[in-house]
C-alpha cells in the first residue's frame, strides 16, 4: 500500500490519461454519472456515489453492433486506449463482475467462445478498475446485506480517502502496473492501517440492521402465488428506472435502424418491467401482468441468478430506491418475503 | 473472436408454400461460403436467428436434418414485422442467420431405444427434423411412432413428406384433426386425446412433444398416466427472444434459459419452475 497526497491526484490521473481513457465521477445530485476526464478538475470527489453506476461504460446504454451496407457488415472497431476506472465503490466493481459471469463466457457452453460477449469483454478485460472505499455510505445503502461492505476490496485497486491523502493498494497485477507508474509516493505503514481501521467502522456505523438474505432464494419461489407480489405491483408503475439505475441489470434489445439495405444493429438497454420485453408476435405474453413482472425482477435477483452462480444479484448500492418514482424500496420488499414486519 | 451477433451470409434456395392461406411458407438456404457450411454443426432441436438486415431477426426452429447436407430449412409463419418480411424473400435473396443455437433432442441417448413423437401445427419443424434424422439412420432406432395434429387437413406442413412417410412400414402414423372434414380418413380429435387412444408403450421409449403450450400443457399428463417417466418426457419451448446466447434475458422460465438451457427440455426439468408453459 502507498500514499499520495491529495495535491499530487491532479498529476496521477495526468499521468493515467496518456496511456488510458480515464472514466471518474462528474456532475452533481441526478446528474451525477461515471464520465470520460481529461484531468483532475473535472472529478466529483465529493460524491457518495454517481447515480448513474459504472456500467455504461462496459455495456452502453446505446451501443452498435455492427453496420451493415448491402449486406457488407462492418464491427465497430474496439477502443484504442484500455480504460482506467477511478473512484468506483465496492457494490459498483462487484456489479461488474457479477454481469461480467453472464457476459462471459456462458456457463453452459464454457469451451466455445462464441458464447461470450464481444464488446463487454474487449472492454472489461484491458480495464484497470480502482475501487475507493466508501467513508460515508447513504441512507439508501444496504451492501451489507449482500455480502458487501463500504471497504470491501474490488477491483484491481483499493484507495482509501484518509483526508489530506489517498492509500492505495493494488489487487491485481494490472493494479500493480499503474501502481508502479505513481512517482513519489510514500509507504504507508501502521498509523495508516490503524486510520483504515477507524473510518471502516465509521463507515458501518452509517449502515442500517443487518438482514440475512440466504433464506430468501427459497422463500421468493414458495411465494410465488402469494397476495405480496400484487401488492407491490399495484405500487409499482413498471416505468424500468430501477432497472436503468441498476449496475447489475443487464437486459438489451436488438433494433435494426436506417433503411433496408443500409444502416445499423444496435443493442438498447431494456428491463422486465416493461410489458413487451416478453410480448411474443403471437400476442402471447408470458408476462402479461404487472405482478408477474416484479416477480420477475426480484426473483432473477435474488433467486433465479443465485440458482446459476450461487450469490444475489444485487450489491445493495441502493440506486433502485434513489430513482423509484413511488418509493418501493427493494429493502422493504425483500424484509415482507422473509416475514420480517414491512408494509411495502 | 467470433462475434456471435454477426449473421452467416445466405441465399433462399427453394420456396415451398405449405397451406393456401400462403401464411406458412417453408425456406431452403444455402450458405454462401464453404467455410460457413463447413462450421455448421448442428443436431435436430437447434434453432437460428434469422435476420433480415433493417428489419431486424426472429429465432426459428431448424426444420432440415443435418443428414440432409449443404443446406437449412426454416418453416416460417406471417405474423409479425420479420416473418412478414421473410415471406418477401425470393429465390436468390440474401438472408443471414445466425446459429446453431441452444440443445438438441437427445437422439444418441435415444439409440436402440423406441421414440415416439407428438407434434401440433407448424410446430413440426424441428419434430420433422427429428424424424428425418432418425429415418436416416434407421438401424440404430427401433419403432417410431409419430402423432401429429392439425386444426384442419390444410394446416399440416410438409405434406408431401407425410404422404411418403404413410407409405412406409417403418414409421406408426397417426394424423389427426380437430373437426371431422368430408374425405378425411384419419383421426379425429384433439393431440392428447389421440395420444391416450394410440397409447404408444413407454416401455424402452422416449417420447417428445412439440406443439402449441396449450397442447403440450394437456399431452404430458397422458403421457404420464402412459407410463414415461419426467426424464423421458422431452419437449421443446418458445419464448422471445433476442441474442439467442444467454445474455439479452428476456426468454427465461424460472433460472433456465430458453436460448441456451433450452429449447429443448425434459419435464423433469420443467417440474420446479411454475410458469414454464
Amino acid at each position: 500500500m502507498i500514499k499520495i497526497e491529495k495535491s499530487k491526484f491532479s498529476v496521477f490521473i495526468q499521468n493515467l490519461v496518456g496511456d488510458f481513457t480515464v472514466f471518474a465521477p462528474v456532475g452533481e445530485g441526478r446528474q451525477s454519472a461515471f464520465d470520460e476526464v481529461a484531468d483532475a478538475e473535472s472529478v466529483n470527489t465529493a460524491l457518495q456515489n454517481t447515480v448513474q453506476s459504472p456500467k455504461s461504460i462496459f455495456f452502453p446504454q446505446t451501443e452498435v453492433l455492427f453496420t451493415y451496407n448491402d449486406g457488407d457488415v462492418q464491427i465497430p472497431e474496439a477502443a484504442d486506449k484500455p480504460f482506467f476506472l477511478w473512484g468506483v465503490r465496492a457494490c459498483d466493481a462487484r456489479s461488474i463482475m457479477l454481469v461480467d459471469k453472464v457476459f462471459g463466457r456462458a456457463k453452459q457452453r464454457p469451451d466455445d467462445p462464441a458464447f461470450e460477449d464481444p464488446y463487454w469483454k474487449a472492454k472489461l478485460d484491458t480495464a484497470v478498475i480502482l475501487t475507493l472505499a466508501c467513508n460515508e455510505p447513504a441512507s439508501t445503502c444496504f451492501c451489507h446485506w449482500t455480502g458487501d461492505g463500504p471497504f470491501e476490496q474490488a477491483g484491481d485497486l483499493w484507495a482509501v480517502d484518509v483526508g489530506s491523502s489517498y492509500l492505495i493498494e493494488s489487487l491485481t497485477e494490472k493494479g500493480k502496473a499503474v501502481l508502479e507508474r505513481i512517482e513519489n509516493a510514500s509507504p504507508a505503514g501502521k498509523t495508516e492501517a490503524a486510520e483504515i481501521d477507524s473510518l471502516r467502522t465509521q463507515a458501518e456505523s452509517y449502515l442500517g440492521d443487518l438482514v440475512d438474505l440466504s433464506e430468501l432464494k427459497d422463500r421468493m419461489k414458495q411465494m410465488w402465488d402469494d397476495p405480496a407480489w400484487d401488492d407491490i405491483a399495484a405500487k409499482c408503475v413498471n416505468c424500468g428506472a430501477c432497472a436503468y439505475a441498476c449496475p447489475t441489470c443487464h437486459c438489451f434489445d436488438v433494433q435494426d435502424e436506417g433503411k433496408k439495405g443500409k444502416g445499423k444493429r444496435i443493442r438498447l438497454w431494456d428491463a422486465c418491467m416493461f410489458p413487451l420485453f416478453t410480448k411474443e408476435a403471437s400476442g402471447h405474453n408470458p408476462r402479461g401482468q404487472a405482478a408477474d413482472r416484479v416477480r420477475q425482477r426480484f426473483l432473477h435477483k435474488f433467486s433465479y441468478y443465485w440458482d446459476n452462480y450461487g450469490e444475489s444479484l444485487c450489491t445493495g448500492c441502493g440506486r433502485c430506491i434513489y430513482v423509484c418514482p413511488v418509493n418501493l424500496d427493494i429493502r422493504t420488499v425483500v424484509k415482507r418475503f422473509l416475514d420480517i414486519d414491512a408494509a411495502v | 473472436m467470433k462475434n456471435a451477433y454477426v449473421p452467416i451470409p445466405m441465399i433462399v434456395d427453394k420456396i415451398g408454400i405449405e397451406d393456401t392461406a400462403k401464411t406458412l411458407r417453408t425456406f431452403d438456404l444455402r450458405f454462401v461460403n464453404d467455410a460457413d457450411c463447413e462450421q455448421f454443426k448442428y443436431l435436430p432441436g437447434q434453432f437460428c436467428e434469422m435476420s433480415i438486415l433493417g428489419k431486424g431477426e426472429s429465432p426459428f426452429g431448424i426444420a432440415s436434418s443435418p443428414t440432409e447436407e449443404g443446406i437449412l430449412k426454416f418453416t416460417v409463419n406471417r405474423t409479425g414485422l420479420v416473418t412478414n418480411e421473410i415471406h418477401y424473400l425470393q429465390v436468390g435473396d440474401k438472408v443471414g442467420i445466425r446459429g446453431p443455437l441452444g440443445n438438441w433432442y437427445p437422439v444418441d441417448s435415444f439409440k436402440g431405444e423406441n421414440v415416439v413423437i407428438v407434434g401440433g401445427g407448424f410446430a413440426f419443424t424441428t419434430l420433422r427434423s427429428l424424424l428425418i434424422y432418425l429415418l436416416a439412420h434407421r438401424d440404430d432406432y427401433k419403432d417410431i411412432t409419430v402423432i401429429y395434429g392439425a386444426r384442419n387437413p390444410e394446416l399440416f406442413i410438409y405434406k408431401d413428406e407425410i404422404e411418403s412417410w404413410k407409405q412406409r412400414s417403418d414409421i406408426n402414423l397417426h394424423l389427426t384433426i380437430d373437426n371431422p372434414v368430408d374425405g378425411w380418413v384419419h383421426k379425429v380429435g384433439f393431440v392428447p386425446a389421440v395420444a391416450k387412444e394410440v397409447a404408444p408403450s413407454s416401455e424402452n421409449a422416449s417420447v417428445v412433444v412439440c406443439g402449441p403450450p396449450i397442447m403440450i400443457k394437456y399431452t404430458i399428463p397422458v403421457l404420464v398416466d402412459l407410463g414415461f417417466s419426467d426424464e423421458r418426457i422431452i419437449t421443446s419451448l418458445e419464448r422471445r427472444m433476442k441474442c439467442g446466447i444467454g445474455k439479452c434475458g428476456r426468454c427465461n422460465i424460472g433460472p433456465e434459459y430458453v436460448c441456451i438451457d433450452g429449447p429443448v427440455f425434459t419435464l423433469e426439468q420443467l417440474k420446479p419452475i411454475p410458469d414454464a408453459f
